[in-house]
């Protein structure tokens, strides 16, 4: 008895810490509170979470069996398949799950105050998303690592499945353009970041003819080479802006920095992987997981203050803030959190090939569970940068230029209508301390996140004069770089689909490597994500607005997708009593998706509704006045295709959802109540040969060959 | 002393190692050993090309 309680005496204490700091961060009697508080709330929670939940999910719910060999152990053939120590695989899992979503989601988020956005990412990655991601590996693996898209149709029927293709196709267009959107905002009319930004090109032809030709397979040392000439283009980046004739010539206008992505997309996905592809991939890795990090450590030394209220009026305004996307909290912060609280494209992750790379099947905890609650983690981070920046200038950087005018004086004066204060001068002082002309309605989260990082990262080298400027573009630049090289691998993969999808039609589109099929597909991908992208970057009322709840919809929907292909699992498992943990989850994302939808297609608000936008542009178009916040007729029809365009995309989410979750209910009404056998399409059993995952670092590469 | 301040050097040494792909060539020629005794395995540049194309010809996916 007394060595049980001892046993869970550190757990009390650790939930009692939890409870202190949450009690700290939500009730706290202060202005403001400190980061650190956020920062232990979380790490309790995760911790409880892991230990408990995620173990009770292994062992009940699933009933993981390490004396069942897993599909990396029996089909080893040291490609595709192989065991995978935990730990590696858990680094390469990680990688493919963290992107900019975390990053951006909860900065957007940060208008309603920190506290709704926070509270859903860390309750909706213990209860949502870990879930999701963990169930999903856990069922590919034993089916030999299927897709999602398999699993959809093998488990609930082929209706069910094509659905869940359209969404995934749909879903990466979009997808592609709000973050290439994101790009562009940071970059426009930015010499210094555009410079950086370029320079990367040269530096990945460098590496990858190095490890093609001169040392394969030497990718710590060309990585360390190319973070190297990164840091050197970031430092020339300075110079350039600094140099007046330089630095016209590198200011280019968002139009223009779109259309160079769009040829550079063509162009990196028609080419060979090697030359641009895979040396941007290793660059972004480890400027991505180097970053974070020295995020981590940043927050931890500085313990920034936060000055963003916990609430701001906006939560309780039924029309919600001026950041995009415009809406009341709920659904909209749920949507636009995320990938740091629920993110429907881990389960392509999570399905596919990471399963195939475990090497025990407990380890699912730790891999599937365990990276998740990171990733949190990563927008736990993102939401403090965010918070730490005076709520006056996050306003002026995020609220759209419709809103906040062109200037440091109509931005002041459009911030203290909103509630909140900041002077002119301290406008202008920060955008020449980051060096930048203007940081006024610089919308779409990455430039609020990195004025916040180089407010950390220069508290910490204060001691060398701070070094702001250094680290804002530090920070674009590795926003831009793994946003970019989503861009080129995300072309590719929507390439690929659409050969095969094209395939059923003309054989040869199957071959990869068919020159005509590479060009049309690839240019097809390319012209529908540049659709929406020159769009979003012309659109008068910001694009990030009207893309983004398209982007958050279409992701959550694939979250329903994944828990409602899970659900239907468990029932086959005979786990009815268990199959609340996937299907509240499920029902309480089906509610906000829906909701978010019938609110953008259906909502009174123009600012809300597409619809409603659309008809209030065409009466003032009737009277041939512009549409509220543009500047002509033309601007106003334009804003009226946009409005039907995203309203019919909107329309088709909302039912691609309807028809999966109603196709599985059908089925799991007849997995209860019908006599009919569940089919499981698991792969047989056979039993383990490999001894229990080994500690040592030394038997890190040995025990692969095991 | 002096192997226990290195010890987490090495420990992430390592692990850069086998994360990178850096080993894998190592494992290969274990694994050609045991099933296919006798023929000559790919030298350690046809290697590397050979997995980089494997790789991206059957892209997964990654999230946002």
């Amino acid at each position: 008895m007394g060595n049980r309680l001892g046993r869970y005496a550190i757990w009390i204490g650790i939930a009692l810490a939890g409870a202190l700091c949450w009690g700290i961060l939500a009730l706290g009697r202060g202005e403001t509170v400190n980061a650190g508080w956020m920062l232990f709330a979380a790490i309790a929670s995760y911790a409880i979470a892991y230990r408990f939940y995620s173990r009770f999910i292994a062992n009940r719910v699933l009933g993981v069996d390490d004396n069942r060999a897993t599909p990396g152990e029996r089909l080893d053939n040291g490609r595709d398949f192989e065991p995978m120590d935990r730990r590696i695989l858990f680094g390469h899992h990680f990688a493919a799950i963290a992107g900019a979503g975390p990053l951006v989601g909860p900065v957007l988020a940060a208008q309603m105050g920190f506290l709704p956005g926070t509270i859903w990412i860390i309750v909706g990655v213990i209860l949502a998303g870990a879930v999701q991601d963990m169930t999903i590996l856990f069922f590919s693996m034993r089916r030999d690592g299927k897709t999602l898209g398999q699993m959809a149709r093998e488990e609930i029927g082929p209706v069910g499945g094509a659905a869940a293709l359209v969404a995934v196709l749909s879903i990466m267009i979009i997808l592609l353009a709000v973050l290439a959107l994101v790009v562009v905002n940071a970059l426009a009319d930015s010499p210094w970041g555009s410079f950086s930004i370029a320079m990367t090109l040269p530096i990945a032809l460098l590496m990858g003819f190095y490890l093609r030709f001169l040392r394969p397979g030497r990718v710590l040392e060309v990585s360390a080479i190319g973070v190297g000439l990164l840091i050197l283009a970031i430092i020339g980046g300075g110079w350039i802006s600094e140099s007046s004739g330089y630095a016209a010539a590198w200011t280019f206008s968002g139009v223009t920095i779109a259309f160079a992505l769009i040829i550079y997309g063509f162009v990196a996905s028609v080419l060979p992987v090697w030359v641009l592809l895979a040396p941007r991939d290793y660059l972004s890795t480890f400027m991505k997981i180097g970053t974070i990090l020295l995020l981590a450590v940043g927050i931890a030394i500085v313990l920034p203050t936060m000055q963003m209220p916990r609430l701001t009026d906006f939560a309780y305004s039924a029309t919600g803030g001026p950041v995009a996307p415009v809406g009341p909290l709920f659904p909209f912060v749920f949507i636009t959190v995320a990938c740091g609280a629920l993110s429907g494209f881990h389960s392509l992750i999570a399905s596919g090939t990471t399963p195939k790379l475990i090497q025990k099947e407990s380890q699912v905890r730790m891999i599937g569970y365990g990276a998740m609650l990171m990733e949190s983690f990563v927008a736990v981070m993102a939401m403090i940068a965010a918070c730490v920046l005076d709520p006056g200038i996050y306003f002026a950087m995020n609220a759209p230029a419709a809103v906040v005018g062109g200037t440091a004086e109509s931005a002041a004066s459009a911030v203290s209508s909103l509630g909140f204060s900041v002077s002119p001068e301290t406008l202008s002082q920060t955008a020449s301390d980051v060096g930048e002309s203007s940081i006024i309605a610089r919308t779409g989260g990455a430039p609020t996140l990195a004025v916040g990082m180089a407010y950390i990262f220069s508290g910490v080298t204060a001691f060398l004069g701070g070094l702001e400027a250094f680290w804002y573009h530090f920070a674009i630049m590795f926003e831009a770089l793994f946003i970019l090289t989503t861009v080129d691998a995300g072309t590719r993969v929507g390439r690929f689909m659409l050969q095969d999808l094209m395939g059923n039609v003309y054989e040869p589109f199957r071959n990869a490597s068919w020159l005509p099929g590479n060009l049309i597909t690839s240019a097809l991908i390319v012209a529908a994500w540049g659709y929406f992208l020159v769009v979003g970057v012309l659109d008068p009322l910001g694009g990030i607005n009207q893309l983004f709840p398209l982007f958050g919809i279409a992701n959550q929907l694939l979250a329903a997708v994944a828990l409602t292909v899970a659900t239907t699992i468990l029932i086959k498992m005979g786990k009815l009593k268990y199959i609340w943990v996937t299907l509240v989850p499920l029902a309480w994302d089906a509610v906000v998706t829906l909701t978010a939808s019938w609110q953008k297609i259906f909502h009174a608000d123009p600012r809300i509704g597409f619809f409603a936008q659309r008809s209030a542009a065409q009466e003032a178009l009737a009277n041939g006045e512009p549409f509220t916040g543009t500047s002509s007729l033309a601007q106003t029809e334009q804003i009226i295709t946009n409005a039907t365009v995203d309203g019919i995309l909107s329309i088709i989410f909302a039912l691609a959802i309807i028809v999966v979750i109603v196709d599985a209910a059908r089925v799991w009404v007849g997995l209860i109540f019908g006599s009919e056998e569940p089919e499981m399409h698991e792969a047989p059993y056979e039993p383990s040969e490999i001894e229990s995952p080994p500690a040592t670092v030394t038997a890190m590469a040995s025990n692969r060959d095991a | 002393m002096r192997s226990r301040v290195l010890q987490p050097v090495k420990y992430a040494w390592e692990y850069l190692k086998e994360i990178s792909g850096e080993n894998a060539y190592d494992r290969y020629l274990a694994i050609h050993a045991a099933t296919h005794p006798g023929k000559p395995p790919m030298g350690r540049g046809e290697f590397y090309r050979w997995r980089q194309d494997e790789k991206y010809n059957n892209p997964g996916s990654r999230c946002p």
